[in-house]
């Protein structure tokens, strides 16, 4: 067993909780102990690194140091947004020491233990792929038969790449790797490396829809039962907000959408409540329908 | 060597297009350039590309390989033509094409044009003496300097594919190149300008323009650097500056995003309203959790302290992202390695960090002398 901290963030707490439930009843079953964070927040999601970039900083750096207070020595995430915030301000501390011995000073000030800089952060999808494959494989016995999944990766997870670096920026094959382990065959389509629109679906909602339909769009003409995704913040936009784009383009798309921990959880055996597919907007059945016969 | 190219031909004319393959021997330290000129000089004088330089500084051999934008002059092929691989080159991506591999750069430098790419002192004419700044305060912008504006970030751009009117990432970051300048006068002018419609706040982060940029801009944390300092001055009145509020507002108080309580302060309550019917197809799936009780982080008066704590220091703005980019310059370029694009260290850019807590400020500008 391989103890982690885990950071859930927002919305595996909030409105994805269906993440954060099949995550915790599959880390186990890959040899992945979970030490949940109490005393963290929200990592800024790219909003706050902009609004107030000093004080995302100091919120990353404060998960950041309950992670080392576990002492674990990895930060395990389930969200692309959360991935590339906390890493990119973990390499800001871990490497320009002037900064850290400031943002320590002040974490110290508010009684928060200082940062020494030893957590490794790391998404629960580059885990699954590395180095917990051989358990995953051994995991995902009952297999997707076959089903067609096609891999929507998300921005953050890929790029800054110098910054994530686990995939090939645009070859990445991790969930591939993933899908065909679980017994299904991946779906190859232009668009599983773009942006799904979501951090500007609230304030350009044009401009995000027209991005969001083109994965929705290729995976069905490309033949997929399902899109699967390691991002809660995509898994939002692609199965919340197609009933939208059916208002927009009169397309019925109803594409399931899985997060990561449910495809490899439906193959790995958990129960319906731990998957909590009712709670998803696109129904899943069809592809639960396919997987009982 | 051997080099396999595979090369769309387009021409624009009569709207012929064709993937036609080329095969050529090559010196082992050959660009994708020096095997374009191969082609053009020896197999098809047709071939139409740009080039000027050869050497990573006049921008004009932007183009794709695989799909992604690159410098022909920057991409060695020896590794390629090693691996066997053919690589298919075509032209950028958001430009209209010309012939072949040459795109109409109109709209690209109709969008530069729009940012006033140029320095507002807010005089005419100096008054007594030069306007001398330090170069740590223009080592703030070193970064932005470094464009020369090739258009591969812009080709891969997911907003501006889905909005060709966005602004976009070369010209922003080439507003911030004057808005970080403290010689510039017209910061409050340029930062309502720049957060229009199709402005910064347009930008999906998808990170497309810091992947491609052949230069080390990082354009996205430019267009961040934007978004900070438009906020640092009270331009906020866009939705996504008030969406990128209501995260500042949550970390303080509660810890955890205040997820449903977004909506309504991102679009305002009429829109939001408007928005009801969808809101409750998500509701019935637990997708709009219950603002009460709020979903509070333990110890959350440690975020709130902190907020204030950094307030008072005041590393506001875009200084708030310079200051970490010392640390991520070891990885610019190539991760991992100590050498950078001309195969030696020092050739990226060197960031700047404050030493002192607070900027230095602008220089007041200078009234014309009575």
């Amino acid at each position: 067993m391989k103890e982690v901290a885990y950071y859930k963030g927002c919305l595996a707490s909030l409105s994805a909780k269906e993440l954060d439930i099949s995550t915790q009843a599959l880390a186990p079953k890959l040899g992945i102990e979970l030490r949940e964070l109490d005393s963290v927040t929200c990592c800024g999601a790219g909003d706050i690194h902009e609004a107030e970039p000093d004080y995302y900083l100091h919120l990353n750096a404060r998960i950041l140091s309950y992670a080392e207070a576990t002492g674990c020595d990895t930060l395990m995430t389930v969200c692309n947004v959360c991935t590339l915030n906390l890493r990119q301000a973990n390499h800001q501390l871990q490497l320009d020491e002037t900064l850290r011995e400031r943002v320590n000073d002040n974490l110290e000030s508010v009684g928060v233990p200082r940062y020494s800089g030893t957590i490794d952060v790391l998404h629960f999808l580059w885990m699954a792929a590395g180095t917990h494959f051989p358990q995953l494989q051994a995991a995902a016995h009952k297999g997707l038969k076959g089903l067609k999944i096609a891999p929507f990766y998300g921005c953050q997870i890929l790029r800054p790449s110098k910054l994530l670096g686990f995939d090939d920026p645009d070859k990445p094959e991790s969930l591939e790797r993933i899908i065909r382990a679980c017994g299904g065959e991946p779906i190859d389509y232009p668009a599983k490396i773009k942006c799904c629109g979501f951090p500007i679906i609230q304030a350009r909602e044009d401009t995000a829809l027209a991005e969001l339909i083109q994965p929705i769009e290729q995976a069905k003409e490309a033949g997929a039962d399902a899109i699967v995704t390691p991002c809660p913040l995509c898994h939002l936009s692609l199965d919340a907000w197609q009933s939208k784009l059916k208002k927009q383009t009169g397309k019925d798309f109803q594409m399931p959408i899985l997060h990561l921990s449910q495809l490899i959880g439906v193959a790995a055996g958990l129960t319906d409540s731990e998957l909590k597919f009712k709670r998803h907007v696109v129904s899943v059945g069809p592809i639960v329908e396919k997987l009982r016969v | 060597m051997k080099v396999g190219l595979k090369i769309w031909r387009y021409d624009s004319k009569s709207g012929d297009k064709a993937l036609r393959e080329y095969e050529m021997d090559a010196p082992e330290e050959a660009t994708l350039l020096d095997c374009l000129d191969i082609v053009k000089d020896r197999q098809d004088g047709t071939l139409a590309y740009r080039k000027s330089c050869r050497m990573m500084i006049c921008g004009s051999c932007g183009m794709r390989m695989d799909g992604g934008a690159v410098l022909a002059c920057k991409t060695r092929m020896y590794d390629i033509a090693q691996a066997g691989h053919v690589p298919v080159i075509s032209a950028m991506g958001n430009l209209p094409i010309v012939k072949d591999l040459v795109v109409d750069m109109d709209p690209f430098w109709a969008k530069i044009r729009a940012v006033d790419p140029y320095l507002k002192p807010g005089y005419d004419q100096a008054a007594e003496r030069e306007n001398v700044v330090s170069q740590k305060q223009m080592e703030s912008i070193h970064k932005e300097s470094l464009c020369i504006m090739c258009g591969c970030c812009v080709s891969e751009c997911n907003s501006m594919e889905s909005d060709p009117d966005f602004l976009g990432p070369a010209a922003l970051a080439k507003g911030m190149r004057f808005v970080g300048d403290p010689r510039d006068g017209a910061t409050v002018e340029r930062l309502e300008t720049y957060s229009e419609e199709h402005g910064l706040w347009d930008c999906t982060r998808c990170y497309f323009c810091q992947e491609r940029c052949p230069k080390g801009v990082d354009p996205r944390d430019a267009i961040a650097k934007l978004g900070a300092e438009a906020m640092h001055n009270g331009i906020d009145r866009d939705m996504g500056a008030k969406h990128a509020k209501w995260f500042v507002t949550s970390a303080k108080t509660t810890g955890w995003l205040r997820e449903t309580e977004l909506v309504p302060k991102t679009q305002g309550v009429i829109s939001s309203i408007k928005e009801m019917k969808f809101a409750m197809g998500l509701a019935v799936k637990g997708k709009v959790p219950p603002p009460f009780p709020p979903h509070v982080a333990a110890d959350v008066h440690e975020s709130r302290a902190l907020f204030d704590l950094v307030k008072e220091q005041g590393r506001d703005g875009a200084l708030g992202i310079v200051q970490g980019e010392r640390a991520l310059m070891h990885l610019a370029h190539d991760a991992g390695g100590t050498d950078g694009a001309y195969g030696k260290g020092g050739d990226y850019p060197v960031p700047y960090l404050p030493e002192i807590d607070k900027p230095e400020p602008k220089p007041e500008p200078k009234k014309e002398s009575a």
